[in-house]
């Protein structure tokens, strides 16, 4: 059978099921801080590690963070751990393609213990390596959502 | 642990856009390796299918397979993650005692739907999804920059292990055409397009259309259906943080625990000098390096150096590995059958001489968040 005589059936969707996400109390914080362009992130009070964004449980210790307690203030710089440049947008892969690669990092705020994934901006491939100082990057206009985060850029 | 056998097992030809419905190449699979094992619909009495909603488009998507899957009015349910997940839960509802033959099969049909998209569905919908910056296609290019940084690993020694599989792959008839490469080199995998830095398109474990399934049985049963069943001696799995940026990538610390837990259980206690061949389930060609180590087959950093072609030290993917084709649902249950196929001396083409001893092991998540393996015995 030729791709030609294959009928499909193309199922647009006759029900919308989209999802209204709360973010829940811990990232209602932390979205409130982008809105200011300020980064906080919160803390293990028994292996000390340090989340951002924050996290209501610390799956290592199996403990609760309490939501009152433990809450840090984070600069806007930290340190790039790790990268890749891709030319595809995700939605598909084989008709989704950029023609400016995206260049993605994985960006440990100081004074945290986990990365962030977030672009690189004003950078080419050459000028990356890991280890180098980068900070936050803001939207011009903050609205308390993960696009406040506009990317990082070099220190 | 009562001894439990692969008693039966069949996988379709792997197509990246197949020219039959999923539920046609379900019932190849399923009735394919029912009638190979000379057994009836009445045997079946417990049927564990692997699927997944997103991948199906439908919501319990099992409730369509039921037909298809040898499910009609028997105990049948559904695990939705890979299919070497789904043969542990055949594997524990055989060990319950109630029942005598247990299917397994799992699949699916990604020429169907945007497989990124839905892979995307695995993010954080309320941090990560909607920026859409971490998704598989970046998280594969993390992982392997994480590895190679941190131990010093090339680009060409990555390369070499796409060669080696996809070399295998064409030997392997059921495999995927397009990873059948009998003549590729280095050069070539590496001059291959960039999918997501410094990963390229020829290291990539291709997602295709596939469904494969396997029938498990308690150990007088699986003695009563063939005389060459295969031998669950060991399984163990373990799951990782969900956030990339919380985890170590270059090394994979959920096999490590998962193969601890298999070898122990099946009492190997020197898996490179005990073991005879490795399926693994390997979204990367990076990945395979990892979890090489991972399973103590070599020191975290070396595994390039390590020999794993089918005559080497240890062959692993003899067959191809899952960048021989990877149909999600499917591939690790392939690994599984794969092995079994060794262990039986029915890996014509790529027979792995005198196998006794196999590996396999199946993934699922972001970097390979969860792992699941196996060790099978040969009946000796």
């Amino acid at each position: 059978m030729t791709e030609k005589e294959k009928v499909i059936v193309s199922n647009k969707g006759l029900v919308r099921a989209e999802f209204n996400f709360w973010v829940g109390r811990y990232m209602d914080k932390f979205y409130d801080g982008l809105e200011q362009k300020k980064l906080i992130g919160n803390k293990c009070s028994k292996c000390g590690a340090v989340f951002c964004p924050p996290r209501s449980v610390c799956g290592k210790c199996n403990e609760n963070l309490p939501l009152d307690q433990n809450w840090v203030d984070l600069p806007e710089t930290g340190t790039l751990q790790n990268y890749t440049i891709t030319h595809y947008k995700v939605a598909d892969r084989r008709t989704r393609t950029v023609k400016d690669p995206q260049l993605i990092a994985m960006v440990q705020i100081d004074g945290t213990n986990t990365a962030i994934v977030n672009r690189l901006l004003n950078m080419t491939p050459e000028e990356i390596k890991i280890g180098i100082k980068v900070r936050v990057d803001w939207s011009e206009k903050t609205t308390g959502a993960p696009s406040d985060i506009n990317g990082f850029i070099k220190v | 642990m009562e001894k439990v056998g692969i008693v039966g097992f069949n996988q379709v030809k792997l197509y990246s856009d197949a020219n039959y419905g999923r539920y046609e190449m379900i019932f190849e699979a399923v009735r394919g390796a029912i009638d190979k094992a000379g057994l009836k619909k009445k045997d079946i009495t417990t049927v564990i299918s692997c699927t997944n909603d997103y991948y199906d488009g439908r919501t319990i998507s099992n409730c369509w397979t039921v037909e298809v899957g040898g499910g009609y009015l028997a105990d049948e349910s559904k695990c939705e993650m890979d299919g070497a997940h789904a043969v542990l839960y055949g594997l524990m509802r055989i060990l319950s005692g109630n029942h005598k033959l247990a299917v397994i099969w799992g699949g699916s049909m990604p020429s169907c739907y945007p497989y990124h998209s839905a892979r995307l569905y695995e993010t954080d919908p309320t941090w990560e999804r909607p920026l859409g910056y971490v998704n598989d296609i970046t998280a594969g290019g993390f992982q392997m920059r994480a590895y190679m940084e941190k131990f010093g690993v090339s680009k060409e020694e990555i390369a070499r292990i796409a060669v080696k599989n996809r070399k295998n792959a064409a030997k392997n008839p059921l495999a995927l055409a397009e990873s059948q490469n009998a003549n590729i080199t280095v050069q070539d995998v590496l001059n291959s397009d960039v999918y997501s830095d410094p990963v390229t398109e020829l290291m990539v474990a291709q997602p295709c259309d596939g469904v494969a399934a396997l029938l498990l049985a308690p150990e007088r049963q699986a003695l009563k259906i063939t005389d060459n069943p295969v031998w669950i001696t060991g399984v163990g799995y373990s799951q990782d943080t969900y956030y990339l940026g919380e985890r170590d990538l270059s090394v994979s610390k959920s096999m490590e625990i998962a193969s601890k837990t298999a070898l122990n259980a099946a009492g190997i206690k020197n898996p490179k000098n005990e073991i005879d061949v490795a399926e693994l389930f390997e979204a990367y060609a990076h990945e395979e390096l990892i979890f090489t180590e991972a399973l103590g087959l070599a020191e975290k950093g070396k595994a390039a150096s390590f020999n794993s072609e089918i005559n080497g030290e240890l062959a692993i993917n003899p067959s191809g590995g899952a960048i021989g084709g990877n149909p999600p649902c499917a591939t690790g249950l392939i690994r599984i059958i794969e092995a079994a196929k060794q262990l039986r001396g029915e890996a014509n083409g790529y027979q792995v001489k005198g196998a006794k001893k196999a590996i396999a092991s199946g993934q699922i998540g972001m970097c390979a968040q969860n792992n699941i393996l196996f060790v099978l015995e040969g009946n000796v």
